[in-house]
Order: structure tokens, then sequence, then C-alpha cells
């Protein structure tokens, strides 16, 4: 683990979401809610012609709305509106961890997409068993490396030597994230190269 | 690397959940327990009433009639604005000058982030495990910070590709005298889908 703060804090950064994404789409329909609702009190000002409704008819359609619902449509809508509102709290609490990790490094703050680690996990077992590509594939997620080998048939491959081999390789990379790995032989064999 | 306000964001966030969770809860409470939309239907009525008098206090000059009107149009303008000036928090914060030093009369120095931006990248083309190189500065609390951002072969070793990057940027630090920042981003993109895999098959 990096000591530097600047370089946990870039890691930090990198490895989780800013919620830009959430915020951007709520920020531009909050902007079009509050426009619109400014230009119908503007309107209702002028005594115009409103938009859609003035602000007076929304009060009075608000006043009258559990008298021209029916209760199970009100109840219906409310447990809509509160999915969303849970929704939004969990986009908020929750860690928005992506699918990327660092790397140990002494001079720079090292960020790998899963994706590598698993191409390269694979290629190093296929390099180490002798298999064709596709033999082996490998599973980055959370906490965990899942290999999953088909042995080339008459050719019995070891789960210890596949798994040695995984961890050998996942402890060059330093991962800052603990991860475990477990690795599947497959009872089928790939038919000989 | 951009300089989203994050914190903000989630703060921001939370308050429309809650607000959503709020209304839902009334709609829900209205639509199952009669008192409740009893309550929401004299609220709202007492509600209307108070603006109407409202309305009539502290008179302007037609067209307006009242200062509580002017507040009517000026509460959700605030809010577009403010609205606005979530939007405009997002992202930001890309420098494309990298360090810059003046002594007075001796003039200045500026170091454009493409120069560093051209040496990795003319550093990592030979690399067959490269298959594309961004190099980037960005404005961060301490600094610039550069990012470089590197496609991996399908199958490359991040290990071999942190290494090579790290031992590049040493260099730049020896050239620009002070080391920067950096944040490496080994990633795999569409061209690694499409160029495949190099050892032989």
């Amino acid at each position: 683990m990096s000591q530097d703060p600047q370089i946990r804090r870039l890691i930090r950064r990198e490895t989780h979401s800013s919620r830009a994404v959430a915020s951007l789409l709520t920020a531009s329909v909050l902007l079009a809610v509050f426009l619109w609702l400014t230009l119908e009190s503007v309107l209702w000002l002028l005594k115009d012609q409103p938009v859609l409704a003035s602000p007076a008819m929304m009060l009075r359609w608000l006043q009258d709305l559990p008298a021209n619902t029916i209760p199970a449509g009100m109840t219906a809508a409310g447990i809509g509106v509160a999915a969303l509102g849970l929704l939004f709290l969990g986009l908020a609490v929750g860690r928005g961890r992506r699918h990327r990790r660092a790397l140990d490094s002494e001079r720079a703050a090292i960020v790998v997409d899963d994706d590598v680690i698993a191409a390269a996990v694979s290629g190093r077992v296929r390099l180490a068993a002798g298999l064709a590509p596709g033999q082996a594939t490998t599973t980055v997620g959370g906490r965990s490396v899942r290999v999953q080998v088909r042995p080339t048939s008459g050719q019995p491959l070891a789960v210890e030597n596949v798994r040695e081999v995984v961890d050998g390789e996942l402890a060059t990379y330093g991962l800052h994230r603990r991860v475990t790995s477990g690795v599947q032989v497959l009872k089928e064999g790939a038919v000989g190269q | 690397m951009r300089n989203t306000n994050r914190a903000l964001n989630r703060v921001l966030l939370t308050l429309v959940g809650i607000l959503l969770l709020g209304t839902g809860a009334a709609l829900i409470a209205a639509g199952t327990l009669p008192w409740f939309a009893d309550l929401w239907t004299t609220t709202a009525s007492s509600v209307r009433e108070q603006a109407r008098s409202l309305a009539g206090t502290a008179p302007l000059p037609d067209p307006v009639r009242s200062w509580w009107l002017v507040l009517g149009v000026a509460v959700p303008l605030v809010g577009a604005a403010l609205s606005v000036a979530w939007l405009a928090s997002q992202g930001g914060g890309k420098n494309p000058r990298l360090a810059e030093q003046s002594e007075g009369t001796a003039g200045r120095t500026v170091i454009d982030a493409g120069l560093i931006s051209t040496a990795i990248r003319e550093a990592l083309s030979g690399n067959t495990d490269v298959l594309s190189t961004s190099v980037s500065a960005w404005e961060s609390r301490r600094g610039t910070a550069l990012q470089v951002r590197v496609e991996a072969r399908r199958g490359a070793s991040p290990k071999d590709l942190a290494d090579t990057v790290d031992q590049l940027l040493r260099t730049t630090d020896a050239w620009l005298g002070h080391p920067l920042p950096a944040l490496v981003r080994i990633t795999s993109g569409t061209r690694t889908q499409l160029a495949g895999s190099r050892r032989a098959r």
C-alpha cells in the first residue's frame, strides 16, 4: 500500500465512481422543472395563457388529488416514487466501486482494469500448461479471481499446479485489494490440437 | 482525474432521495389511510388560502401586484441557477500546462503537457503490448498531476506494463527535475478486443 496520501487519493478516485452521470441527469431534470415553474409563474403574473398549468391550477390539482384518484392508484404512485427515492439514496451512500484495481508501485498510482488482469492470468495459465487459446478463462470480480481450465483430452491437469501458477502470477502484481483465487479444472477435455 | 466534487454529488443525491422518499411515503399514506387523505386536502387548501391572502399584502403596482408574487418567480429561478451550478461542478480540471516557472527578469518557463505526452507515446510506440497511449495533465490538490492511459493488448501482463511506465516516469522526473504525481491507467478497450493476443496460436 502506498503511503503517499496524494497517490492514495488518486487511486481512490480512480477506482470509485464519481456519481457524475447520476448527478448530470438529476441536475438536468431539476433545471428543466425549475425553468418551467419560473415560466409558468411569469405567465400567470402577466395573466397570459399557461403552457401546461398555472401555479394556481397546480395547487388546486394537488388539493383535489386524494379525492380525484383511486386510493390504489395513489399507493402505486407512492411506491414508485419511494422506489426512485431509494435508488437515489443507494447511489448516494453506495460505495460505487468500479471494475478496476490498484497495483503496487513506488512511483505512481497504477490502476488496472479487471479485464486486463483476467486476460493476463488466462494467458499465464495457458502458457504454463501448454493449452490453446480459449481453454483457460478467468473471471476477476470483487475479491475473487476464478480460473476455469479445460484440459486437452488425454493430458490430465492437476488443480494444484494451476493454482500455483495463478497465485504466483497474482503475487507479482501486488494488488492492493487482497484476492482469493479459485481454480476449476473441467472434467471434459478439449479435443487435442 | 476530473475535479468533480464527489462529496457534493453524494450530498445532493441524498437530498433528492430523501425528498422523493418523503413524497412517496406521503402518497402511500394518502392512498391507504383515509385520515391522511383528509389531512392532505385540508393542508393543501390552507396553503392555498394563505397564498391568496399573502398575494394581497406587500402590494406593488400592476402587473406584478405583490412582492410575494415576485418571490414566487424568484424561488424557482434560484432553483434553476443552483441546478446550473451543480451541472457546472461536474468534471473539469484538465490542464494543457504541466509546469510553469517565472523568475523575475529571467523570464518565464512553461512546459506543455504535449512535450511529456509525445515523449511517453514515442517511448511506448515500439512496445507490442501497448495498443495506444494517451497522456494528459490535470489539476490536483498539490500542483499538476500526470495521467498516462495505456491500452493493453489482450493477455499482456499488467505488471510488465506498469514497470515499463514506472521507468518512463522516473526518466521524465529526471528531465523535469522534480517528480509529478502520476496516475497510470492500464485499460482494455475496443482495440483490445480487435487486436487479439500477441502469442502465436
